[in-house]
């Protein structure tokens, strides 16, 4: 899958996102209920912006000095037992991982949820080594991974676009027999997977946050899948961004407290684990440790107006908040990292060409910004990206470029300003239908209403009402004038 | 072990952020804050333990607690609730000081007793593990602000100790709940830096495992215990 979750044009994402009516209304349903749960818990904590500017501070510091701290880290794990490689490509990555479960003569892997992995597309890697499985073990992960692969919708819930019944179907194949119970279903992913846990010779792990003083990796999960996969298997290989460091296990023990909070509303995450290779004294964790730290263009927001973005710690309140995400949907971004959060990171990591539309995917509403539990300025970085397409890079090309530049040139002349506004009625008539005015649409023109607008002005009139405009004398400005005129008063 | 591709790909970042490498002695973190340290640290013990309680129960946990003399009773009554053996039982000196030996003693007779032990080695350990219908830990604090236990790994108390068996037992002394996170992991981070805690493993634990993958329908179970039980003992 890698970054870039569809191929299909992204007016044509819109439409399907659209057509699924359960998962909009899934999302829809998430979004209110995370309100409550995330809002309330901040509230309880209190003190929230405080405590939002010392996560800033955190994670600026850490990626300012990621150099040092990133020597820091890999010394340590070095001095634990573990080996580092830094990876500047997904196929680097891939190369190295791939390597050792060659070496290892491997034959099965278990995964906790790792975004980053996804971004290698690392699964679809391991499944073409002849000898080697790997199952993903998060219940949301191991869904997708059932029903063929499907791609992932949200940063935390990945699987919210699927309903229970759907469930059932996927798990029906692997031999589930009974309803659509959630208790149920899940239950039998804890026998079905239990088992594959107990046969894992290798455990693939992402990273919430790798502590620079000491080489420990902090993981955060609910199930408790990953404390399995760091458990069992000889042999645990992490992967991480290479921005998802702190200094010491203090910032990390914070940074985990404005994570649970913003993700889902807890007061901290069901399982908080600080973990490294196993220590020669005990019995398990893993003998062979591996750490695999990828850039993957991260690196490209270093030193520009950009670099805060490397501050998300990935807790999805931006999603949870977004108008735009509401109606999108996960999959409508067509990138494994959707929301406002991948409308700023997906052009960074894949480039303009393929993400170049998803900072337009955005009504500048600022929710974002608003709810983001490290202070990255989320939606004006938005911005920042349509300046650099439009702008610097001169991607705007074709029909609607030649139309905002008309735009541009009548609305900077007063006589062609003046002229549009004289005409504009009339201008739209071809394209008004005139329904029964009612009390709600008496004021839009005593019901008179464009449908299928030309240009620019379809995109709206496809899904919102927009009335005809006013003919020139009932202009507010003229009305104002005589107004006025009547009053006695001047008119200019 | 090694360290790979290391120096081009540290000096590509340092030329990114247009700055030598190796500036953080003269710029370590320096915290904007005391929010962390004095969130709730304003709370008695019994306050703590009240609020710790009341946590704990929201998670779902069962919170009980006992004096030391009864404490023996106490898990003997709790595993019995829970269907009884396989017990898994870790080997450390908090038994004795406890004074919970002879209690280890009588409990064998009734149930079968299992002790995680390092030298038997990874695979008989995990299996113990995953036969355990419970299993008991000492935690070493309890997070009044989460309801969460934390403990570390070694050799008689290993990772898969608190993950695999069905139910699972945590055994505090009421002087260890501490406000929240912030205290338990400064108390790990200066064992660790002294040189005096030689784990591989810090897990903090607040309650059973869930999720609400399918639908956002909260279940609990999907890979840890099912259920989860902290016992405060009030007098240690």
């Amino acid at each position: 899958m890698g970054l870039k979750t569809s191929t299909k044009p992204f007016e044509e994402r819109i439409a399907a996102a659209a057509a699924d009516k359960f998962a909009t209304a899934s999302i829809a349903q998430s979004q209110d209920a995370q309100y409550v749960k995330r809002e309330g818990a901040r509230s309880e904590l209190g003190h929230w912006q405080e405590w939002r500017k010392i996560g800033q501070s955190i994670r600026q510091h850490a990626i300012n000095y990621l150099p040092d701290y990133l020597e820091e880290f890999s010394d340590h794990v070095d001095q634990r037992g573990g080996s580092v490689f830094f990876a500047q490509t997904p196929a680097e990555a891939n190369t190295y991982i791939l390597n050792i479960l060659k070496e290892q003569e491997s034959r099965h892997v278990v995964k906790s949820k790792s975004m980053v992995t996804s971004e290698l597309d690392l699964d679809q890697k391991i499944q073409a080594l002849p000898d080697t499985t790997v199952l993903e073990t998060d219940l949301a992960e191991f869904i997708l991974q059932e029903d063929d692969w499907d791609e992932p919708s949200h940063i935390v819930f990945p699987a919210l676009h699927k309903n229970r019944d759907q469930v059932k179907a996927e798990f029906e194949k692997i031999g589930y027999v009974g309803d659509n119970d959630p208790e149920k279903l899940a239950r039998f992913a804890r026998h079905y997977l239990r088992e594959r846990f107990l046969e894992a010779d290798v455990g693939i792990t992402g990273c919430n946050f790798a502590i620079a003083d000491n080489g420990m990796i902090n993981l955060n999960t609910n199930e408790g899948n990953a404390d399995l996969v760091d458990s069992i298997p000889e042999t645990q290989i992490v992967v991480m961004g290479m921005e998802r460091i702190v200094p010491s296990m203090k910032e990390a023990e914070i940074m985990d407290n404005l994570l649970a909070r913003s993700a889902v509303g807890q007061r901290l995450t069901t399982y908080v684990t600080f973990a490294g290779p196993k220590a020669q004294d005990e019995a398990d964790g893993p003998t062979n440790f591996h750490v695999v730290i990828l850039d993957n263009n991260r690196s490209e927001a270093l030193g520009t107006e950009f670099q805060e973005i490397l501050q998300c710690i990935r807790c999805g309140a931006c999603l949870n908040v977004c108008p735009v995400y509401r109606h999108l949907g996960g999959h409508g971004y067509g990138s494994l990292y959707p929301g406002p959060v991948g409308a700023v990171l997906s052009p960074i990591l894949g480039g303009y060409e393929q993400f170049g539309e998803l900072p337009f995917a955005s009504s500048l509403c600022g929710a974002c910004t608003e709810t983001c539990p490290v202070l990255i300025p989320l939606h004006p970085l938005l911005i920042k990206h349509r300046e650099v397409e439009t702008d610097r890079l001169k991607m705007m090309h074709g029909f609607k470029d030649t139309q905002m530049k008309i735009v541009g040139k009548a609305t900077a002349s007063p006589f062609l300003f003046k002229m549009g506004l004289q005409f504009k009625h009339f201008g739209m008539q071809a394209f008004t239908k005139h329904q029964t005015p009612t009390a709600l649409n008496f004021f839009a023109y005593q019901g008179a209403m464009i449908k299928n607008g030309p240009g620019l002005i379809k995109g709206w009139t496809d899904v919102r009402d927009l009335p005809q405009p006013p003919k020139h004398k009932d202009d507010f400005r003229v009305w104002f004038e005589h107004h006025q005129a009547n009053q006695g008063g001047a008119t200019k | 072990m090694t360290i790979i591709n290391r120096e081009k790909f540290l000096n590509h970042l340092a030329d990114r952020l247009d700055q030598p490498r190796h500036q953080l002695a003269q710029h370590p973190y320096q915290p904007i804050s005391d929010l962390p340290q004095t969130t709730l640290a304003d709370q008695t013990p019994a306050e703590l333990l009240a609020t710790a309680k009341t946590h704990s129960e929201k998670i779902p946990v069962t919170f009980v607690t006992t004096a030391k003399a009864q404490l023996g009773a106490q898990l003997t009554t709790l595993i019995q609730e829970r269907g009884g053996g396989p017990v898994l039982l870790p080997t450390t000196k908090a038994f004795e000081q406890f004074q919970l030996t002879a209690w280890q003693q009588s409990l064998a007779e009734t149930q079968q007793v299992d002790y995680w032990q390092a030298e038997n080695g990874r695979a008989a350990n995990l299996k113990l593990a995953e036969n355990a219908n419970l299993s008991i830990s000492f935690a070493d604090f309890l997070l009044a602000e989460s309801g969460t236990i934390t403990v570390s790994s070694g050799a008689g108390q290993g990772r898969a100790f608190h993950f695999l068996p069905q139910h699972y037992i945590s055994v505090v002394p009421q002087s260890r709940i501490v406000p929240r996170s912030t205290q338990a992991i400064a108390w790990y981070d200066d064992e660790i830096k002294a040189g005096r805690l030689g784990s591989s493993a810090i897990h903090f634990i607040t309650g059973p495992s869930n999720s609400g993958d399918i639908e956002m329908h909260l279940v609990t179970g999907v890979h840890g215990p099912l259920d989860v039980v902290y016992v405060v003992v009030t007098d240690c």
